[in-house]
């Protein structure tokens, strides 16, 4: 016994520790699938927004796999919910990068989680793409290398845009604003200011609420009586909807520019028939049925029956061009090495898009895809968003 | 002094787990290692929280607050270039400090209260983060800390996660010893029974502060090596479901236990990351795991593997019998205890009212009187439980009048209790060391249970007669070892003055007579003992001076001799002379069928029996009296037929159908309808919904002419019949009683103490019609104190002595019998002889 | 002028629903000593079955909404049993996390069958707005406070005038003389969780038209109505609702003339500022202690 008794540890410690090995280095095969991790809302009250991404990164996939795949590997979505969590959303992106060892992610419904994991990725050299959160130092973060991009809409240059449009098509003189209290107003507050101070306006007042008030009615009764004749309003599709119906318990009727909250759900179930007076800002939206992709989300997703069923549009298009450009970029760099498929994506074009075709998508000095051109006004109409009427 | 094997071992094992998780780091890629240090982190938390929640029995669902105000005073403390050096520890005393702040309102409260109080804590500190923008970053948190390093030497995050496993090794060797020393004992103490913690002389306030101030400086510890390991912290980190995971750890790994704290936050935090792969499924699953262990496994993960773990048993031997009469006697030759004119009232009722003896040192001083008398009310007020309204409470020449209950336990005043107040979680010896320090903590980290605290305690124990292990813990103990570690603690404080609350309740004859011989024995030593006691053979045996009250009244203060030949102590005692009440009209005699039966009855509270074998027969239209002293088990054996305790042993027979065991509101469809002692009216419903109450399990609902009938019998009640029952006079609302349980229409009706507290003319007026009752044909039980009146009544009765029947037969016979009022008052020879 | 009936009205309605779901804590704090810490799942659920059974069943409403609270009480009395009992039977204190527990599994269960899209259940009192001085208010909104008070009222009645409501007093009161009355306090008890349930699941339907059904709508609900429990002191239904009409109005008025940001810091710093100096809440009573 005492002779063998060494040697059965040994054998144990060597088990042991190749177990442990094996856990944390996994083997590389050529053929092994490039994963791509996503982090976003998957429950709670943005779930139905996180869903859209998971939908347009899906179908970007099924494309590009049904293609053959980049570098000659099919490419697999990894996907972790942050629960709107920056906290969250960090460790989740940590645990893709060191445990899963994703080649790039995508992700951030909520500003205040990719704003968590910009300076992460930026240390860990891994291309983060951003298809939904809109805060503007998201992209512009100062990073000396800089591996943030985005396929979506930016604060800054929307509030440009609902200010302008508010201002030239709707003669508001004295616009106040009505943001949700947290990092996504709060961006827009800034983002808004300066477009009045530009124009050498003043504002009727910034009043904030809270995801969960039931009620706005005095944050919009200080700002009726401050003498606002137009109104900003920032927040997701339920809170939205609570300014909505405050201001028609009010008896308020006041033109209103909007973020792209109220795409996020059913914004005039929620809101009532006043909702479709709530003019707010999209990036794409489907208007007809035969659309391709619309016809392949369909076959894909059963329960999408109308355009109806597809609210959140643009999260479906941000995710899918988002999806296909990390995949171009993967390609031309000719590896899954962060640093070369970060120089890869300057050097894109030709991209197509859903959205638009993308020639040189992205510059050093400029990481977002989309600029102004690419906003629509549109509204809700018996349930579907429809483009302005120009 | 040496440590027991068993710590060393714990020791070992936090040495050894610290370990293999720096070792793990070697060998685990970037995230692992995050989450280990993350384990870490939730461990510090834990073991804080431990402090106040396992041990100290106070929930806070506001840790996350704490955890909080220490990310943020080290991440700000980091950017303000202060060093981790000092920023890690700032972190922790800024939230200790405002832990000490929320503790002022919070050690007020228990329960739900003290839930809310720190939930709005933990809401209000998220809050300020979110809207302190200048300080905190706002929603979008702060970023971006210089890297952490210690007295100049960098740590980079690997260095980092060390640190904080070797810290979290740290907090667990230093709750082991924590938890065993002065400190600790104080807060298990008060979990397990704060008012005897205050008894013994701990502070509930101090106490509560120091495990308040400890978990919220473990959280803000845990708190400022987060900020730099995040390298991000924002207000959505400490939301208010995180408090929620952190209790959860600690149950899930054991609440008070050494190891819990890392089993559960291992759990806690590696449990998600199992289930990362179910993204939205986690909730989910988390909810129904949390539900399934707390069902399951309620001692936790630790706690029920420890219950398997075979236990070395320490064989300390017990200091002599010598060394611990010296140890005991008091050095300045005792202090006595004076009570002048002392008196209380609760709303309005003088529950004590002018109350003067003087209890000697070197004496033992009894304080006798029926039920309700007053006599705990009193030593509650000389204990510093109550506050009196009245007089003067001096021990030795220190005033303690309205002393709080651990100022006094200080002066040198230990008590016991009626219903034993043991630290249940702690063993017997560990009870008896937890009352050495007289209320003060001591060391942090040195232990109470040294090599001679055990041997002195272990002394103490075997000196009151405990021959049962030193180390069975005190929830196990059977009744009478109860009493007897309960004394040996109390003894333990060594006290001038000793105040003892029917000690001998529940005791057989020859454990009563080892007792009072006990008791003899520390007054010799020259303590001032104070005994209230129900067994008169007892208190006449040992006392040198008795104290009788009655009704808050005092009626006699004297020596046994006179005590026994007072009129009025007689009178209190058996009721006055031969009552008027009518003895059964000719004409009706009880049939011979047996309506109530119980065969060999044994019940009991806890390990020990009170009734012992008991033998009843009620016939059908029969009164039955059961008789005996108080303590001797009457209530019990009324509680046990109408099902409020389960029988251990016997039978139960009601016309014919088993109603031993099954559920109170069965027995009473079955019609034994129990009328309990002191009424226990519904206060604030009316007389009539009271009466109407008693019909609740009858099929039909009463006619009209029911109630009539009942005023009819009961004219009293006719004027009060809409007000509410709370206002009533006590004689009132013993007719009511009475007419409710008539309302069941029982087949026997069982009547607790009818008589007690109420005036004579009262008396009187009821038992008229108890007799009426009777005569009518109502089957019933009658259990009255007053021996001489319930037998005026009754048919035949039972006396009932320590749990047995000693004497049973028809009520003239038994009037005579001189058993009874020796069962009553005491007083046989020899017992005097054996206690002196 | 306007700002001030504009947060009066906001108050009013607000605080008679916390109101009323802090009436399901106290009526089982009441008989037991413990409480559904699950109740704002409960508002949740009362909603959620009310919007299923009305929009998707096409059940009419006087149909649809008495079986929504039916619902509700038969989770109240699955809670109790599951939940509570076993560790009250225990003289455990861990019924507080497993009844936490129970809310956050039924929040999922409910995200994952009812969708996790905020709905809209509509009522024909939010179509048209009332205005009053200067201010908006939907009939919905008086209604709230109506019922609130209707069901205090009517609960009075129920203790009062009926059979199994004077027993639920009568366990209130005086637990042990309870039982020898022949009342089945397990029952009871069981009983006192449904109703508890049933007062959460009626201010779900009622802030459900002003608000959107969603799973996770019930929570900040349940805390707040805790709180409000708290303060009117747990032992008095009359001083819940009044601490509930308080919360409001005073939630209202610091929104209205600080700003929302203020609100939770300035309405919790107060209850426990309340608690500091009234231990047992604004109209409660401290039993007396006996040993």
């Amino acid at each position: 016994m005492t002779a063998r008794l060494p040697f059965t540890r040994r054998a144990v410690l060597a088990a042991v520790t190749s177990v442990l090995l094996s856990a944390g280095l996994p083997a590389q095969a050529q053929d092994d699938p490039i994963k791509i991790g996503l982090v976003a809302a998957l429950s709670g009250q943005s779930a139905k927004s996180g869903e859209s991404i998971t939908r347009g990164i899906t179908m970007a996939l099924d494309k590009i796999n049904g293609e053959g795949g980049v570098l000659g590997r099919p490419l697999e979505l990894v996907s972790r919910d942050d629960e709107s969590n920056p906290g969250k959303g960090l460790v989740a992106a940590r645990e893709l990068v060191q445990r899963e060892k994703v080649a790039a992610l995508i992700g951030g419904l909520d500003t205040p989680v990719s704003l968590a994991i910009v300076p992460f990725v930026n240390g860990a050299k891994m291309p983060f793409l951003g298809p939904w959160a809109a805060g503007t130092p998201i992209t512009q973060n100062g990073a000396e290398e800089n591996y943030v991009f985005r396929v979506s809409a930016v604060d800054e240059i929307v509030d440009e845009a609902i200010a302008e449009y508010l201002v030239a098509e709707r003669g508001v003189s004295k616009p106040g604003m009505i943001l949700i209290n947290n990092p996504w107003g709060e961006s827009n507050e800034k983002g808004l200011t300066k477009a009045l101070e530009a124009r050498g306006m003043e504002h009727a007042g910034i009043e904030k609420f809270e995801s969960n008030d039931v009620d706005v009615v005095p944050q919009l009764t200080r700002l009726k009586e401050n003498g606002a004749d137009g109104l900003f309003l920032v927040a997701n599709v339920a809170p939205s909807a609570q300014v909505v119906k405050s201001l028609d318990r009010m008896g308020w009727d006041v033109p209103i520019a909007s973020h792209w909250g109220p795409a996020g759900g059913r914004f005039t179930e929620l809101a009532g028939p006043s909702g479709e007076k709530v003019h707010f800002i999209q990036t794409f939206i489907f208007t007809d049925p035969a659309h391709p992709l619309f016809m392949k989300l369909q076959e894909s997703f059963p329960e999408i029956e109308t355009l109806a069923d597809v609210t959140p549009a643009t999260g479906i298009a941000n995710a899918y061009d988002s999806t296909l450009l990390l995949a171009a970029a993967i390609e031309a760099a000719g590896s899954t090495d962060g640093p070369a498929i970060r120089e890869a994506m300057y050097g894109l074009s030709g991209v197509e898009g859903v959205i638009k075709t993308y020639d040189t998508p992205f510059t050093p000095d400029n990481q977002d895809a989309l600029g102004p051109d690419d906003y629509v006004f549109t509204h809700f109409v018996e349930g579907e968003i429809i483009p302005l009427a120009k | 002094m040496r440590v027991p094997a068993s710590a060393l071992l714990l020791d070992a094992v936090i040495v050894a787990l610290t370990l293999c998780a720096v070792l793990l780091l070697g060998l685990t890629d970037g995230y692992t290692q995050f989450v280990l240090g993350m384990v870490a982190i939730w461990t510090i938390l834990c073991v804080g929280l431990n402090v106040l929640f396992g041990l100290t029995g106070l929930v806070s669902l506001g840790q996350v607050g704490f955890f909080a105000i220490g990310a943020y005073a080290s991440a700000i403390g980091l950017q303000a270039g202060l060093g981790f050096t000092l920023a890690l520890p700032l972190a922790a005393l800024v939230a200790g400090a405002v832990g000490c702040l929320l503790a002022i309102p919070a050690v007020r409260m228990a329960g739900p209260f003290l839930a809310m109080v720190t939930i709005a804590f933990a809401f209000i500190v998220e809050h300020l983060a979110i809207e302190w923008r200048g300080l905190t970053g706002g929603q979008n948190g702060l970023m971006g800390f210089p890297a952490p390093g210690l007295f100049g030497f960098p740590l980079g995050e690997k260095g980092l996660i060390i640190f904080a496993i070797v810290l979290a090794g740290a907090m667990l060797l230093a709750y082991r010893r924590f938890a065993s020393s002065g400190w600790g004992t104080a807060m298990a103490a008060l979990r397990d029974s704060d008012v005897a913690a205050a008894s013994l002389g701990y502070n509930p306030f101090g106490t509560k502060l120091a495990a308040f101030a400890i978990a919220a400086g473990a959280a803000g510890l845990a708190g400022g090596l987060f900020a730099p390991l995040m390298m991000f912290i924002a207000p959505s980190n400490f939301i208010l479901s995180q408090s929620i995971l952190f209790l959860f750890a600690v149950i899930l790994g054991g609440s008070g236990t050494v190891l819990g704290p890392v089993v559960g936050a291992s759990v806690a935090v590696f449990l998600p990351e199992l289930l990362s792969g179910f993204a939205e499924y986690r909730l989910l699953f988390f909810g129904a795991l949390l539900i399934a262990v707390l069902l399951a496994a309620p001692r936790g993960i630790v706690g029920t593997i420890a219950a398997f773990l075979p236990r070395r048993p320490n064989r300390a031997a017990p200091s002599a019998r010598e060394d611990v009469l010296t140890w005991l006697a008091p050095q300045k030759g005792g202090k006595g205890l004076s009570v002048h004119e002392l008196g209380i009232a609760f709303g309005g009722l003088k529950a004590v009212d002018g109350a003067s003896f003087n209890a000697k040192a070197g004496q033992v001083t009894a304080i006798i009187g029926p039920n309700g008398a007053g006599k705990t009310t009193l030593l509650n007020m000389i204990s510093g439980f109550y506050v009196p309204g009245t007089g003067r409470i001096t021990c030795g020449t220190t005033d303690v009048t309205g002393m709080a209950m651990h100022v006094a336990a200080r002066v040198g005043i230990a008590r016991t209790y009626q219903a034993t107040r043991l630290f249940g979680a702690l063993t017997a010896e560990q009870n008896v060391m937890a009352a050495f320090a007289r209320g003060a903590f001591g060391r942090p980290f040195r232990p109470v249970a040294t090599s001679e605290a055990r041997a002195l305690a272990r002394g103490l124990l075997s000196f009151t007669g405990y021959a049962g292990d030193a180390e069975t813990l005190a929830s196990d103990l059977p009744h009478v070892d109860r009493r007897l570690v309960e004394i040996a603690r109390a003894l333990a404080m060594r006290p001038d003055v000793l105040l003892l609350d029917e000690p001998a309740a529940g005791l057989m004859h020859a454990d009563k007579m080892a007792l009072a011989q006990l008791l003899r024995e520390v007054a010799d030593l020259g303590l001032a003992v104070v005994l209230v006691e129900h067994d008169m053979e007892m208190v006449m045996g040992i006392s040198d001076g008795i104290f009788a009250m009655d009704a808050g009244q005092p009626i006699a203060f004297g020596s046994p001799e006179q005590i026994r030949v007072d009129a009025r102590v007689i009178a209190a005692y058996l009721g006055e002379g031969e009552p008027d009440a009518p003895t059964r009209a000719l004409g009706h005699a009880p049939g011979e069928m047996v309506t109530l039966v119980a065969r060999g009855l044994c019940a009991g509270y806890g390990a020990a029996d009170v009734l012992h074998d008991v033998d009843l027969t009620v016939k059908r239209g029969e009164m039955v009296a059961l008789l005996g002293a108080n303590g001797a088990g009457k209530s019990t054996f009324l509680n046990t037929l109408s099902g409020l305790v389960a029988p251990g042993s016997g039978r139960i027979v009601l016309n014919n159908t088993n109603i031993e065991g099954i559920a109170p509101h069965r027995i009473v469809e079955a019609g034994l309808i129990l009328v309990p002692e002191g009424r226990q009216v519904f206060p604030d419903l009316t007389v009539e919904q009271n009466i109407e109450l008693g019909a609740y399990r009858r099929k039909s609902r009463p006619a009209a002419s029911e109630l009539e009938a009942l005023l009819t019998r009961f004219p009293r009640l006719r004027d009060r019949l809409k007000s509410p029952a709370g206002l009533l006079s006590g004689g009132e609302q013993q007719m009511m009683a009475i007419a409710r349980g008539l309302m069941a229409q029982p087949q026997v009706l069982a009547l607790d103490e009818p008589s007690l507290g109420l005036a004579p003319a009262m008396v009187e007026e009821l038992y008229t019609i108890l007799a009426e009752l009777r005569d009518e044909g109502v089957t019933i039980l009658l259990v009255d104190q007053m021996a001489t009146l319930a037998l005026a009544v009754a048919d035949r009765g039972y006396v009932l002595e320590q749990g047995r029947i000693v004497a049973e037969g028809k009520a003239d016979a038994l009037k005579q019998n001189d058993a009874l009022i020796k069962a009553y008052l005491g007083g046989s020879t020899e017992s005097r002889e054996a206690a002196q | 002028m306007t700002l001030l009936i504009a947060a009066l009205v906001s108050g009013l309605g607000l605080g008679a629903m916390y109101g009323l779901v802090a009436l399901g804590f106290q009526i089982t704090y009441s008989v037991c000593g413990r409480v559904n810490f699950a109740q704002g799942s409960m508002v949740m659920l009362g909603a959620v079955l009310g919007y299923v059974l009305t929009v998707r069943a096409g059940l009419p409403v006087i149909v649809a909404y008495p079986l929504a609270l039916i619902g509700c009480g038969l989770m109240g009395v699955v809670v109790e049993a599951l939940l509570v009992r076993p560790f009250a039977n225990r003289g455990s204190d861990a019924w507080l996390m497993a009844t936490v527990a129970g809310g956050i599994l039924l929040d999922n269960a409910v995200l994952f069958t009812f969708g996790n899209e905020p709905r809209s259940l509509s009522s024909p009192l939010v179509e048209t707005s009332w205005q009053i001085l200067g201010t908006g208010v939907y009939p919905q909104q008086l209604l709230i406070p109506v019922v609130a008070i209707g069901a205090a009222l009517a609960l009075q009645l129920l203790f009062r005038r009926t059979r199994q409501g004077r027993a639920l007093l009568a366990v209130v009161q005086n637990p042990q003389a309870a039982r020898l009355m022949g009342i089945n306090t397990g029952l009871m008890i069981s009983g006192s969780f449904a109703l508890s349930a049933m007062l959460a699941g009626a201010a779900g339907l009622l802030i459900a038209p002003l608000f959107s059904v969603h799973s996770d709508m019930g929570t900040l609900f349940g805390i707040k109505a805790f709180a409000v429990a708290i303060l009117g002191g747990m032992t008095s239904a009359w001083g819940v609702m009044l601490a509930g009409f308080l919360y409001g109005l005073v939630e209202a008025f610091v929104t209205t003339y600080l700003g929302s940001s203020y609100t939770y810091i300035v309405v919790f710093a107060l209850l426990i500022a309340v608690l500091a100096i009234k231990p047992s809440g604004l109209f409660g009573t401290a039993a007396l202690r006996k040993v």
